[in-house]
């Protein structure tokens, strides 16, 4: 930047505002100070020799870290300004915005969507590193039975953080850099409906990753990511920092979801028609849309977890009449729609790459969105197939194993989308376009094996078993995943303005998929055979399937690192990226690179969908 | 070119031109080899990989996978053989292909994909719901002879309570070819009582008292494991148990210090 840029931008500070002084820096210290006062003070208020007065204090100094580091990053300075009548300056919202800051922006409260889509994109890596590793650790302890890589409390706090941290990075691994960083673009819109709630969610989701991250000084969740009740009243003061990230997390993705709603509903370019709404645009908003009504289930279930540890309520305790079940329960009305909610995103993105790569109109939009309505319509009506061996009640496994199996409907649409768009065509094998030969095979398998585990009968014998856990893993990391890696390979150009490098990439995927085929065609055998889920150690008639499948892990970990370095090269020092690399036609890539403030100097009008590729016969 | 062209092509003509095609041709050679594959893994892989069927659960469910795989496989090897064939035409050099033809929708194609899938789903729905049902009246009917056993998990054991016999024991040993009830809880936390080659599974809840049944038809050696996470040794909740006659059964059962009524 020249002294001159320098000076300009200069002018537009704010010079006595708050705003400007206020930083990550500034949050963490907050958060500590915070955190650590309640810490002190509530600990003359409670005993500290009780399970259940720890629980508090820990709670209470969670609460307080998250406040605490929202209060010093500044989120809470418009809503002031309001309860006192006045609202921020013009140059002030454009200083929250990141106009005429270089890096720094990223650490700051702002409200650019594109800088908090940059914003997520790291945060989800680095989820994704940090439960990749936890995978491997796993996968180490069970390279052969008996192995003590690590003791059984290390382990089952691996299994359920390697979990939770997965689940909650997937959930916002397609939506957060995507649909903040590219969703409005692809829209016409200059930024999303409401852009301080957007950099709310996501500093909302940095403080829950912390609280989450917290949980190793305070002994793990042993409960696996399920959290199951009485097991998880039992445990140790570890269990608060999962509660406070559910609570946290569920507030952040309910923010986020309404404001992408609002945002494709009200922000579309002029001439923007329901029917010419970009696929990747409908699936995340379909996705989002299901994770409302969703998550608040998942919180309501962890605040009364909460009560029960700590002030000794009873909905989860058999013994003055709770019960688990209800648990159960509340947790998989969230649980099912939420797997939905992490694949709807990820296969409408490669909706969204197939055309430009095969230079054909996407196959039957109408059957897409079909599709995607009906897998989110059926799936919040299916959660009790988590349960058929709960024991809850028999009688009603007939009707959950109806309305489960009914999603392999829509599914099927999913599939004759892609097929169809395939169909009579010459793809340009570049890596995103890899990514949709991966999910065909995976998803495939992820289906069909979902199926089995459908039908009563076979949960019978498969239900907490290997199987399950290859089954889920297919869907959501060889379908989902997958999907987002697509995305990242697909938008990278237009998000860094830089090539992802390209033999790097090539060499992560193939290692990534082979990998991740060997681990879980494995783990399939491991499951029929008999072994169940999240255990430590296991007999020696499992042996050669967990050999097979810890191999295929360091197969995938080699991909993934690989794939990490190419994105940091390419990030540094790639390619430098022509407006519009691959030919698309949507308009996310018409706007130059680097990408103004707002996006577009003018408005465009659409008049199209973003399809029309294709000689007419 | 001849004079019939000028006439719309029947449906038959359309048919014959479109199973000539060699990107038709090449697609259905692919679909039938992995449809071949998925028959193959289906008959294969979960028999040989499933322990052995100790009662007609195990069996039924045994029955289902394998079955499902077959029926199934016809539906991935057209999507996947379809997806090979494309994938091995593909583009070569660093600029975008050459447009494809503009195929907005095919509507009869989209129609009859909905209507084959759904049957398909039909198929697995009454399928499973059948299934169901016959196991459950067939175990009413079983009822009146039937030995019971009371299943307590507890953090990290299972215990195992034959009221009938006046007997407690960690093994759980069972007569051939007589129905048994399991009345399964939990003294803790949650576990799931799976005698894995039983083929039927149930958590244990405190204070709640969650039944299962089957009648263990073959001779031979048990495993019972606990399949629902359940604290540290959850690893390690493992019993045995023995199918038996019933000769050995009451042998057992006097042994343990049992009364055989």
């Amino acid at each position: 930047m020249t002294t001159f840029a320098n000076k300009t931008s200069k002018s537009n500070v704010p010079e006595k505002s708050l705003i400007t002084k206020l930083n990550m820096g500034t949050g963490l210290i907050a958060g500590i100070i915070f955190s650590e006062s309640m810490y002190w003070l509530s600990k003359s208020w409670f005993d500290m020799n009780e399970a259940r007065e720890i629980n508090k204090i820990l709670t209470l100094s969670m609460i307080a870290w998250c406040i605490g580091f929202l209060i010093g990053i500044g989120a809470f300075i418009g809503p002031f300004r309001w309860l006192i009548g006045k609202d921020l300056t013009d140059e002030e919202q454009l200083y929250m915005a990141g106009s005429g800051q270089g890096i720094s922006r990223y650490f700051k409260y702002c409200t650019d969507h594109k800088v908090v889509g940059i914003q997520y994109l790291v945060g989800v890596m680095t989820m994704l590193g940090a439960g990749g590793t936890m995978a491997m650790m796993i996968r180490t302890n069970l390279i052969k039975p008996g192995s003590k890589f690590v003791t059984p409390e290390i382990y089952n706090s691996l299994v359920g953080l390697h979990g939770i941290t997965m689940i909650v990075a997937l959930i916002v691994v397609a939506t957060g850099p995507f649909g903040n960083f590219i969703l409005p673009i692809m829209i016409g819109a200059r930024d999303m409906a409401f852009p301080r709630l957007n950099a709310l969610s996501w500093w909302l989701l940095f403080t829950a990753i912390v609280t989450l991250c917290s949980t190793w000084f305070f002994g793990g969740i042993p409960t696996g990511w399920t959290a199951y009740a009485p097991l998880s009243v039992q445990a140790g003061p570890g269990m608060n920092a999962f509660i406070i990230t559910i609570i946290i997390f569920a507030i952040s993705s309910a923010i986020a979801g309404a404001n992408i709603t609002a945002t494709v509903v009200s922000m579309r370019a002029k001439g923007m028609t329901l029917n010419r709404i970009p696929i990747f645009v409908i699936g995340s908003t379909i996705s989002v849309a299901l994770a409302i009504p969703a998550f608040p289930t998942f919180m309501a279930s962890q605040i009364m977890a909460a009560f029960d540890r700590t002030i000794g309520t009873g909905f989860y305790d058999a013994n003055v009449g709770g019960s688990g079940w209800l648990y159960a329960h509340l947790f998989w009305i969230m649980g099912h729609p939420e797997v939905y909610v992490i694949l709807l995103p990820g296969v409408a993105a490669l909706m969204e790459i197939t055309p430009v790569f095969v230079r054909k109109p996407l196959f039957s939009i109408n059957a897409a969105i079909i599709g995607f309505a009906g897998i989110a319509g059926l799936s919040i009506l299916v959660w009790a197939h988590h349960m058929y061996a709960s024991g809850w009640s028999p009688s009603l496994n007939g009707p959950f194993m109806v309305t489960t199996e009914m999603i392999s409907i829509p599914t099927g649409l999913i599939f004759l989308v892609i097929l169809g768009t395939l169909w009579r065509g010459t793809p340009w094998l570049k890596m995103p376009m890899l990514c949709v030969y991966a999910f065909l095979w995976n998803m495939m398998i992820g289906g069909v094996t979902g199926i089995y585990l459908s039908d009563v009968p076979v949960d019978d014998y498969l239900h907490g078993s290997m199987f399950v856990t290859a089954h889920f893993h297919y869907t959501l990391m060889g379908a989902a995943l997958t999907g987002a890696v697509g995305g990242l390979a697909f938008w990278f150009p237009k998000m860094t303005g830089r090539m992802l490098h390209e033999r790097a990439s090539y060499i992560s995927f193939w290692f990534t998929q082979i990998g991740f085929n060997v681990i879980f065609l494995g783990m399939f055998a491991a499951g029929s055979q008999g072994q169940p889920r999240r255990v430590a150690d296991y007999e020696q008639a499992f042996a050669t399937s967990d050999l097979i499948s810890t191999i295929g892990a360091y197969l995938t970990g080699f991909g993934m690192l690989v794939l990490l370095w190419a994105v940091i090269h390419s990030w540094r020092k790639g390619k430098i990226a022509p407006m519009n690399p691959w030919g698309s036609k949507s308009l996310e890539w018409t706007v130059p690179n680097p990408i103004p403030l707002e996006n577009f100097h003018e408005l465009p009008v659409v008049t199209s969908d973003a399809y029309g590729y294709g000689r007419s016969n | 070119m001849n004079t019939s062209n000028s006439l719309p092509p029947t449906i038959g003509e359309r048919a014959r031109k479109f199973i000539k095609r060699h990107d038709v041709r090449m697609s259905f050679l692919y679909s039938t080899l992995i449809t071949a594959l998925f028959v193959f893994l289906g008959l294969w892989f979960y028999p040989k990989f499933m322990p052995e069927v100790m009662s007609e659960q195990m069996q039924n469910g045994k029955e289902v996978i394998v079955y499902f795989t077959v029926i199934s496989a016809p539906v991935a090897g057209l999507v996947l053989g379809i997806a090979l064939y494309t994938f091995l035409n593909r583009h070569k050099g660093d600029t975008p292909p050459p447009d494809g033809p503009a195929i907005r929708t095919n509507n009869p194609v989209v129609l009859v994909w909905t209507v084959v899938s759904s049957l398909f789903c039909l198929i697995a729905i009454s399928w499973g719901l059948v299934e169901m049902n016959v196991a459950s009246s067939e175990a009413a009917e079983r009822e009146p002879n039937a030995i019971v056993v009371e299943v307590t998990g507890s953090q990290w054991v299972w215990n195992f309570n034959y009221p009938d016999y006046g007997i407690s024991s960690d093994k759980l040993n069972l007569p051939i070819d007589r129905p048994v009830v399991f009345r399964i809880t939990s003294v803790d936390v949650n576990h799931s009582f799976w005698p894995v080659q039983l083929g039927v599974k149930v958590d244990a809840n405190r204070h709640a008292v969650t039944t299962v049944r089957t009648t263990p038809n073959v001779l031979g050696g048990i495993d019972i494991r606990c399949a629902e996470l359940c604290g540290l040794y959850h690893a390690y909740m493992e019993s045995e148990g023995e199918i038996m006659t019933a000769s050995n059964f009451n042998s057992w059962v006097t042994a343990e210090g049992g009364h055989t009524a």
